[in-house]
């Protein structure tokens, strides 16, 4: 696997910048990380961190509204952005003519962003965001679960307890002030990393990168998150939700190990064991032998600042008995590991994985602002096909008993209602 | 606090020349064509093989038999051997995927460059002698009427399906669920499912290959893969042509206590082989392409009635349909759309602006190199060409044409092609807030579904 070189810099305001040269297609991809997301957000203001990358396309001190996406629209860029539990991104791939442009407007935005606030526009974006939440949550069948089981599996209070999508009421307490102070606080220049990859030239574009974003001020320091950690869970706290769904169903959450150490990625290796795909053996267990579940799949979501995440979910008729079948393959993975044929599997899908992050050059410039904000290293996004290969089947059955065992998670069981 | 300093405004220099990738066509002896795309750097292969075995050609009464082949094909050679399959497949990093639409039955094949052989050997043992098994293909009738019931509880695939109920004749396949509904599905058998395979001719086939495959003879392992696969039975029925109806309708799918509505306004448009299909794409776009389209700029960005909106062309079989869909807050419903009845009409009533029609062509033709960077998005893109009987160069032409677009141009196709007149406006939401409003329109009379 051929790693390629990384050229870093960090601008006297603080902005850590990655370029990374990729000259298959004549693109530009340009991706900023904030590091800021919803375990930031106070109590009584969840949503902010969304909310706020909302206002980030209403125009900036130089940019008028409407004006980002009309100039990136008019420039055959792919854009966007998105917000998680601990960090919100943007982008944009532009053709590589373009990338100066795709620059001033980031700049822009990260230097002057509170000049075209106005109450209009937070109005009109919270009124969307509400609409977000509607159409991707609250009017989606099972569409709560996710934010459901976090409530679960988190303490009150706890930063990961609510999602970033955030609620309702504090979506529409929040005002214009919030949104000035939530800018101040976060956005600042040594609180982001800028990953640029593409057809470029490394020396011409950290000459550009120095020229659009050099003379934003560094500001304040950014304030001390409030600890994330929790260990493995302990007893099924379980949750019936009364919904109008189509089919009974089985939702579960496990915390797994915070990312950045070995033990998550032996963790993430049992889970895809258990449950990752048609060829799993919650799969095979659940829908093509017992048949109890038409559908199962489990997924992680890995967390820097907190525990990774296990999801595990499973449509049929019979939750109780999901339930039960899923504690006795959790304890028979926890007490067998897993067989030598399935950790190969494992690993060559981690590697498949990687290839898949990286292939284009949106997917690797999110790859290497996500290492290097998270973990201070860029080039850890190459390691990961040889951190997958280093892990052992004795390592990930230890993972299993000790975060997936038996008994031990968060569950809503939604009953369903008759056909 | 410090002062912000600020570089000017840079002027973009012109757009980077970028060709869509070039194909080269070959032949399995006796078996499929082949396209084969040399992508450098791209590590992870794409293999699409689509088949001449869409929905359009079931039989009367096998409504969803070629979706529940693609499914049972994924099992593999044995009964019950779907897992094995799958495990082979994912020790070489590979993944197989089947499915099918009215068009064709595609069989999607992934795997590193690395080991793209072995993968095309196992998919050729599938293809050989898939089981197709009675007892998976009663596992998998069960879990597709476990679909249909999430299918009509999720609000988008509840309109497309009503979309196509009302659009097209109810004799017309494309009237009809591609997977089937609940009555047909039921009766589906493994004996229904081996026949329906039995009856796909491999010389009607294509494969498509992309990837970094330079230095490596992959017409030779196609040939040796695919070598063997023979066709066993009568020829499949032609599929039908019967064309879609436009008429000025409203039809609400009743969905009591839905806090959004969610919209589906359609026309049926020529289909790719018609001239005006790019014009049309540069006209969806301006409409609702973006955020910055006629659409959004009012629905989302002034009125904030919607997360988005957004406007495209369904390819169907021997038609398209110009289609505008998104979900709006229930209380705004009406509203909602009598904004977007207006706006789909100002191209007959207002024209289209230069940089409007700029902007869109760059939107298509400019974002292509992002939008076709990997392997996957170029052998999808020239399988369905294929499939649909366009020619490798559609993809090539098609970009030349969005190009070669002007403001009078589009507004022509657009107005010509799409009569305002007569949209069918789906709403899937709560009958009992979004009726009135529906009917105080004036637009159609308005008729009321069960979900």
């Amino acid at each position: 696997m051929a790693e390629q070189p990384l050229h870093e810099h960090t601008l006297g305001n603080g902005l850590r910048v990655v370029v990374c040269e990729d000259h298959v297609v004549p693109l530009a991809a340009v991706n900023i990380w904030y590091g800021v997301g919803s375990r930031h957000e106070r109590a009584g203001r969840t949503g902010l961190a969304h909310l706020f990358e909302h206002l980030m396309f209403q125009g900036s001190g130089n940019v008028a509204e409407g004006e980002h996406a009309a100039l990136l629209e008019a420039a055959g860029a792919s854009f966007n952005a998105s917000t998680s539990f601990e960090r919100t991104n943007y982008y944009e791939t532009v053709p590589v003519s373009h990338l100066e442009l795709a620059l001033w407007l980031e700049a822009d935005r990260m230097g002057t962003l509170p000049a075209a606030l106005t109450q209009a526009n937070l109005d009109n974006q919270r009124d969307v965001v509400k609409n977000e939440r509607r159409q991707r949550y609250d009017n989606q069948p099972y569409g709560t679960a996710f934010e459901r089981l976090c409530r679960l599996t988190f303490p009150a209070g706890h930063p990961y307890a609510h999602t970033p999508i955030g609620s309702m009421e504090d979506l529409d307490a929040t005002t214009l002030d919030d949104c000035r102070d939530f800018f101040g606080t976060w956005y600042a220049p040594h609180n982001a990393v800028l990953s640029v990859v593409g057809d470029v030239d490394p020396e011409e574009t950290l000459r550009a990168v120095e020229k659009y974003f050099g003379g934003i001020p560094a500001g304040p320091a950014t304030p001390e998150a409030r600890p994330g950690d929790l260990g493995p869970l302990s007893g099924v706290t379980g949750e019936p939700v009364d919904e109008d769904v189509p089919s009974p169903a089985y939702f579960a959450m496990f915390t797994l190990p915070t990312d950045g150490g070995d033990d998550i990625e032996a963790a993430e290796m049992a889970a895809e064991i258990l449950g990752g795909g048609s060829g799993s053996r919650l799969y095979d267990r659940m829908v093509r032998r017992d048949q109890i579940a038409t559908e199962v799949w489990a997924g992680v979501t890995r967390l820097a600042g907190g525990p990774s995440l296990a999801l595990v979910e499973a449509v049929g008729s019979d939750p109780e008995k999901i339930s039960a079948v899923l504690d006795e393959e959790l304890a028979r993975f926890a007490a067998e590991g897993p067989t030598e044929d399935e950790t190969a599997r494992a690993t060559a899908q981690a590697e498949r994985g990687f290839l898949e992050r990286t292939e284009t050059v949106t997917g690797l410039a999110n790859a290497l602002s996500q290492n290097a904000t998270q973990f201070g290293d860029a080039s850890r996004v190459f390691t990961a096909p040889a951190r997958a290969a280093a892990v052992t089947g004795d390592q990930i059955k230890q993972m299993a008993g000790r975060w997936l065992a038996p008994g031990a998670r968060t569950a809503l069981t939604y009953g369903g209602t008759a056909k | 606090m410090t002062e912000v300093r600020l570089a000017e405004r840079p002027v973009p220099g012109p757009f980077p020349a970028w060709e869509f990738p070039a194909a080269v066509s070959g032949q399995v002896p006796s078996g499929p064509g082949t396209l084969r795309c040399e992508l450098p750097g791209r590590r992870l292969a794409a293999v699409r093989l689509v088949l001449d075995a869409g929905a359009g050609r079931e039989g009367t009464g096998q409504d969803g038999v070629a979706t529940m082949t693609a499914r049972a094909f994924l099992e593999g050679t044995q009964a019950g051997g779907g897992t094995a399959l799958t495990n082979e497949f994912e020790r070489l990093g590979a993944s197989l995927f089947a499915s099918a639409d009215l068009t064709a039955l595609r069989i999607a094949l992934d795997a590193p460059v690395t080991r793209l052989a072995p993968a095309l050997e196992l998919l050729g043992e599938v293809l050989r002698a898939p089981a197709l098994a009675d007892s998976d293909v009663q596992r998998l009738v069960n879990e597709r009427l476990e679909e249909i019931a999430q299918e009509d509880a999720d609000p988008g695939s509840r309109a497309a399906r009503e979309l196509r109920a009302v659009l097209f004749p109810a004799e017309a396949r494309a009237s009809r669920p591609t997977g089937g509904s609940r009555a047909s599905v039921e009766g589906l058998t493994g004996e229904g499912v081996r026949a329906y395979f039995g009856s796909i001719v491999p010389a009607e086939a294509t494969a498509v290959v992309a990837g970094d495959i330079a230095g490596t003879d992959v017409d030779a392992t196609l040939a040796a893969a695919l070598s063997g696969w023979t066709s066993s039975g009568p020829a499949l029925p032609t599929a039908d042509t019967i064309a879609p109806v436009d008429e000025a309708r409203i039809v609400i799918v009743d969905r009591p206590g839905s806090v959004q509505t969610y919209l589906n306004i359609s026309h049926s448009v020529p289909d790719r082989t018609d001239p005006d299909w790019p014009l049309l794409s540069v006209a969806a776009h301006v409409l609702g392409g973006g955020l910055t389209s006629r659409l959004n700029a009012v629905l989302r960005e002034e009125k904030g009635y919607t997360y988005g909106v957004r406007t495209g062309i369904l390819r169907m079989p021997y038609c398209g349909v110009f289609v505008t869909q998104g979900s709006v807050h229930t209380e705004v419903t009406g509203d909602a759309v009598a904004d977007a009845l207006t706006q789909l009409r100002s191209i007959r009533e207002r024209g289209i602006e230069a940089d409007e029609t700029t902007a869109a062509i760059s939107a298509l033709a400019d974002r292509a190199p992002s939008e076709y960077e990997t392997s996957r998005s170029v052998a999808v893109e020239l399988a369905d060409a294929s499939a649909s009987g366009l020619g490798v160069d559609y993809p090539s032409r098609y970009l030349a044409a969005v190009r070669a677009a002007t403001p009078e141009s589009v507004a022509r196709a657009y107005t010509s092609n799409v009569d305002t007149d007569r949209l069918t406006v789906i709403a899937v939401g709560d009958a009992s807030q979004i009726r009135e409003p529906l009917e105080k329109l004036g637009y159609a009379s308005v008729t009321v579904t069960a979900k």
